[in-house]
């Protein structure tokens, strides 16, 4: 397939996932702050600009330095290349390019969420709470569905998967980075607190009831990070995004694409390997944070062995 | 005609004098739409907004769009599809056919012969200036043999049908006629809508129209197994909505020139495992684009070398560059006369009666009659400088007069013809509003041509301008058994 296709499909893909990442992201960071609330923590609600490296552009939007603010930020603002409003757009753009690459119901699902998309933006007023970030979902397990249910198994499906894990790699990995409730009067966490906290995380990448499934235990840290980084059966950890990766690389043409497949291999064995122990051990926070450079250096790869006109 | 029930949309009646494809008079139905007329009293005027509003709602979904130029905020508009069939008995239909495929087969064998052995023109038929002065010819073809003498592969003929009924030609489309998908979406769209229609009608399919067009793009290269791109000039044209239509329709990837390159005399792209060789380019961008060394240097759309591997016959190019000569204002005249010439029969489809300003008798009849007649700019194409001499004032012919005494042979002259009507759906009710119609003739190894084509549609009251920039829709078009 033409290299032009190439890049359009998974950029199609990724920015699908970056809307609905971002979404879940403001929606984890809207429940920490209803937790926090008085609380030690009144700035958490600062976390979705953290975790996304966004603070410093938020800072000169002159939107209000509050939830809501940062809510209309990250949703609408047409500045911010990664806010949901142009994520779906580029989204839309990219598939709009390669409208014969696709399928017509891919296609009009895509150019729907678009429609829909320019008519919530019509109501700003309203508030961006979960009603917003569950149609940002719905409208992100549509496009899967349908893809998954009209496209021939080809490259132009391997691309599009490509994108999606590649970025779910990337948001995961930045939803596990929201800081750790501070221990300010040294006596440990408030474990209720801790648990609503715990609890919030796991919705936000729907893995609340995965969880239950796993350990069928009190919801505790250790083992959250353990799911969404190590476990292998769960479609948002990092170890399935990285098998799959694997999985797609080698059945996309391989002539120039070792550097990518090399690092892809590296990342995947050192998630079947790893141990969370050792994980929290070295840090949590510092992991996630080489974790997402290295994932980072793939997609550049990925560009370099497939995507380039040159 | 038949009564209507009580809450039926109004039928208004024709304009006197015109022709109207669906009432012979004020009370009269033609056969072909007697059915139809019976249908439309028994429905509803709301259930008709309905469905209209629906079908509205689906192109926009289906992103059956096209894009404005200079407009920023809405940078891709619907145009307008009719709930109202255009409807023509299946006897007229063989009879245009018949019209079209000689007429296309005319053209063709003339591109071959103004390009080689230039035949035509020692025979006195057409003067020499009037081809080797327009813009449209390409020096670059002289001598460039294409397989089959095969120069316009897909031509979309401009029809319309006059006061006397009959079909007369206004254009021949030959360089890069668009609105087909508009024909195939409008079917879908009617059929989705009107299920009940097709059960009290038989109309010929047009769905098949991507596996002809294939099978034309394949039989334009001498190899068995051909590689097919449509080039399309990016998501940004105003019909790149139908360039990806129809390269998904036949399965073929769609490419924009950063996608193609020219090494050793033959056409690659570059796709995940490197490059394939490409051998048949269904172009959707005008010649003076399609090679920065040989045309204009600043297109960044074309491809560079590109002429240079067509002209080795490494690669087709449909349609043939050059293939606007033919299509010009100054060479459509002659067309009849290329019917006789080259394939020695009497052309069956009419063209519109043209007075040609460069002879100095038909320039005089012409200045005499300006007020009557409409003054088109030749080497041109869109409607750019031409003058509609019924509905101008005396201040702008005047003005023109003196536009055209300058430049003469720039311009050619026909009278006003009325465009037929067809009853659509306004706000007024169903009215007659004039219609005009683009059949696509393709020419591989035999000409096919799928029953129907573009009706496209005044929807002003009293317009004659069809074009969908200004004001124009389209109507489904159905070829049914008399």
């Amino acid at each position: 397939m033409l290299s032009r296709v190439a890049s359009h499909l998974y950029w199609m893909s990724r920015y699908q996932e970056r809307a609905e990442n971002m979404a879940r992201i403001l929606d984890v960071g809207q429940s920490l702050a209803m937790l926090s609330r008085g609380g030690a923590d009144e700035d958490a609600f600062v976390e979705p600009l953290e975790i996304t490296g966004t603070l410093e552009q938020f800072e000169t939007s002159g939107l209000p330095r509050t939830p809501d603010g940062i809510a209309r930020f990250l949703a609408w603002d047409q500045t911010l290349t990664s806010s949901i409003y142009n994520s779906v757009r580029s989204s839309r753009e990219n598939a709009r390019a390669v409208r014969a690459a696709i399928t017509t119901e891919m296609w009009e699902n895509i150019n729907e969420t678009w429609l829909q998309m320019q008519q919530k933006r019509h109501h700003e007023v309203e508030p961006i709470n979960n009603d917003f970030f569950e149609w940002v979902k719905e409208r992100g397990h549509l496009f899967r569905g349908v893809t998954v249910g009209t496209i021939r198994r080809e490259q132009p499906y391997h691309f599009i998967l490509l994108g999606t894990f590649v970025e779910r790699a990337d948001n995961t990995a930045r939803i596990l980075s929201v800081k750790e409730q501070p221990d300010v009067n040294g006596q440990g966490f408030d474990s209720i607190t801790d648990f609503y906290r715990q609890s919030a995380l796991l919705r936000s990448v729907s893995a609340f009831e995965a969880y239950r499934d796993t350990y069928r235990d009190a919801v505790d840290r250790k083992r959250v990070a353990e799911l969404l980084v190590l476990n292998p059966q769960m479609p948002r950890s990092l170890r399935f995004c990285f098998d799959q990766v694997v999985r797609l690389l080698a059945r996309l043409p391989v002539d120039n694409a070792r550097p990518a497949r090399q690092l892809a291999a590296t990342l995947a064995a050192s998630l079947e390997f790893g141990d969370i122990d050792e994980i929290l051990e070295e840090g949590l926070l510092g992991y996630l944070e080489r974790f997402i450079n290295s994932n980072f250096e793939l997609g550049e790869l990925i560009r370099e062995a497939y995507l380039e006109l040159e | 005609m038949p009564e209507p029930r009580a809450d039926a949309v109004s039928l208004l009646p024709p304009n006197p004098g015109g022709f109207d494809e669906m009432l012979a008079s004020d009370t009269e139905v033609r056969p072909a739409y007697a059915s139809y007329a019976q249908w439309l009293a028994t429905t509803s005027a709301d259930s008709l907004t309905r469905k209209r509003d629906e079908a509205d709602l689906i192109f926009r979904r289906t992103g059956i769009t096209f894009s404005v130029y200079g407009d920023e905020s809405g940078t891709e508009r619907l145009i307008p599809s009719d709930v109202v069939p255009r409807i023509i008995p299946a006897d007229e239909w063989a009879s245009l056919c018949d019209g079209l495929t000689q007429r296309v087969r005319a053209i063709n064998h003339f591109l071959a012969d103004v390009y080689h052995r230039q035949e035509i023109i020692k025979a006195g038929r057409i003067p020499a200036d009037q081809i080797f002065a327009n813009d449209q010819f390409q020096v670059g073809m002289l001598g460039t043999t294409l397989p089959h003498d095969r120069y316009a592969h897909i031509v979309g003929v401009d029809l319309i049908r006059h006061n006397d009924g009959d079909f007369y030609v206004l254009e021949d489309n030959l360089r890069v006629p668009s609105g087909v998908s508009y024909m195939l979406s409008n079917r879908r769209m009617m059929m989705r809508l009107f299920p009940e229609l097709f059960q009290r009608y038989s109309v010929r399919p047009v769905e098949h129209y991507g596996g002809l067009l294939l099978q034309t793009l394949k039989e334009a290269s001498n190899k068995p197994d051909p590689t097919v791109v449509l080039l399309t000039p990016g998501q940004y044209n105003s019909a790149y909505f139908e360039h990806a239509f129809l390269a998904q329709q036949m399965g073929i990837e769609l490419v924009e020139g950063r996608d193609l390159f020219v090494e050793d005399g033959f056409v690659f792209m570059r796709t995940t495992s490197g490059r394939e060789q490409v051998d048949v380019i269904y172009r959707r961008l005008d010649d003076a684009f399609l090679d920065p060394l040989a045309f204009r240097p600043d297109s960044v759309l074309g491809v560079p070398g590109l002429l240079a591997a067509y002209r080795l016959g490494n690669v087709v190019i449909s349609n043939a560059i050059g293939t606007g000569v033919a299509d010009d204002k100054s060479i459509y005249p002659y067309v009849p006369d290329m019917v006789r010439f080259y394939l020695g029969e009497e052309p069956i489809l009419k063209n519109v009666q043209t007075w040609m300003c460069r002879k100095p008798d038909e320039l005089a009849y012409v200045l005499d009659h300006l007020p009557e007649l409409v003054v088109k700019e030749v080497h041109g194409a869109g409607g750019y400088g031409m003058l509609i001499g019924p509905t101008s004032t005396k201040e702008e012919i005047a003005a023109f007069r003196k536009v055209i005494e300058q430049r003469p042979d720039h311009y050619i002259a026909q009278p006003t013809l009325s465009l037929s009507t067809c009853p659509t759906f306004v706000d007024e009710g169903v009215a007659p509003r004039h219609i005009d119609l683009r059949p696509f003739v393709l020419s591989g190894n035999e000409v096919r041509i799928v029953p129907g084509g573009l009706t496209r549609v005044a929807l002003r009251k009293g317009s004659l301008v069809v074009n969908s920039s200004q004001g124009g829709g389209t109507k489904d078009t159905w070829v049914v058994d008399n």
